[in-house]
């Protein structure tokens, strides 16, 4: 079950924000540091999330997966094996969303999925990462790590 | 992607990380500067019309309880329930003790840029309930703000010290 649950109107306009957060943040104190805040928003804000993937258990993250990308409109595939979860997005709502709005694409945009991603694997029995196919389509994997 | 939804829990990791740096006006600044993108241009040509449009859509985007109204020339705005700091509150990260600061921190500097005089008024920081006033009616705006601080509300903002941009900018806005 999500920690947070969201059903209601959506804010896109907050793709940004985030898209301009990351350019500030990355520009006046590094790409560290930018790296830092987001790791902590996946561990920290996704604690549910962290804690179960701890425990062995998946469900929260693929609910997570599952349900944002369909929420925010996204063409995506969901590839679940016991130990091993892909999510292939062919078209990132996020990139979507600001190439409508006329703002240009941090270069630190896919940041924001790599290090949130890798924040809620901390220190758990699961490894993420991020291979970025073109722009806005990435496949974003996670991977139970060999004992 | 960090979903639009979740949003102001990052941006409330973002607050921690730069008030210990002692970086939050600056970036407010920042935001100030992105958030001309949406309602430079139609402030400057609507004023409080523009603003009642605006964040009318905020409204409905972003789920807010809240009522406003624009009375002659001053725009009165009631967040009954603030989403943004309602979802910071229910949040397994610690919040941010600042962060409602963000909201003037941002709209004050636009509202100097389109030529209006505005405050903020709050009774605490950890509760989502706040109102803002906007106007280019100096006298006018000035007596609503001794009534709030007669009525005890603890933290009001304002950008009154900016009064000779205000009212430059306001003579561009009334050209437009």
């Amino acid at each position: 079950m999500l920690r947070y649950q969201e059903n209601n109107q959506l804010h896109r306009d907050f793709h940004g924000t985030t898209n301009t957060t990351l350019d500030y943040i990355a520009d006046n104190y590094g790409v560290d540091a930018l790296k830092s805040i987001l790791q902590d928003t996946g561990e920290k804000v996704y604690k549910s999330i962290h804690d179960k993937l701890a425990a062995g258990d998946a469900s929260e993250l693929l609910e997570h997966l599952n349900w944002f990308y369909f929420r925010e409109g996204a063409k995506y595939q969901l590839t679940v094996e016991p130990d091993e979860i892909k999510l292939e997005v062919f078209e990132c709502p996020a990139i979507r969303h600001l190439k409508k709005m006329g703002l240009p694409v941090s270069k630190h945009a896919c940041l924001q999925t790599s290090e949130v991603n890798a924040g809620m694997c901390k220190n758990t029995q699961w490894e993420s990462s991020v291979e970025v196919i073109g722009e806005g389509h990435c496949i974003q994997t996670f991977r139970k790590k060999e004992c | 992607m960090i979903p639009s939804d979740h949003f102001v829990r990052f941006y409330n990791e973002v607050f921690k990380f730069l008030d210990a740096r002692n970086g939050l006006e600056d970036y407010y600044l920042e935001i100030s500067r992105h958030q001309e993108h949406h309602c430079l241009k139609h402030f400057m040509e609507k004023g409080l019309q523009g603003m009642e449009e605006y964040w009318g859509q905020i409204r409905v985007e972003e789920n807010c309880i809240m009522s406003s109204e624009v009375v002659g020339d001053v725009r009165y705005s009631h967040m009954k329930k603030c989403p943004s700091l309602s979802k910071v509150l229910d949040n397994d990260a610690e919040p941010c003790e600042k962060y409602c600061l963000h909201c003037p921190g941002w709209v004050a500097p636009l509202m100097t840029k389109c030529g209006f005089y505005y405050i903020k008024y709050l009774r605490a920081l950890d509760v989502p309930e706040c109102g803002s006033v906007f106007s280019d009616n100096l006298e006018k705006i000035s007596a609503i703000r001794q009534n709030l601080k007669r009525d005890g509300f603890k933290y009001i903002f304002d950008n009154f010290d900016q009064r000779e941009e205000v009212e430059v900018n306001k003579q561009e806005r009334l050209k437009v």
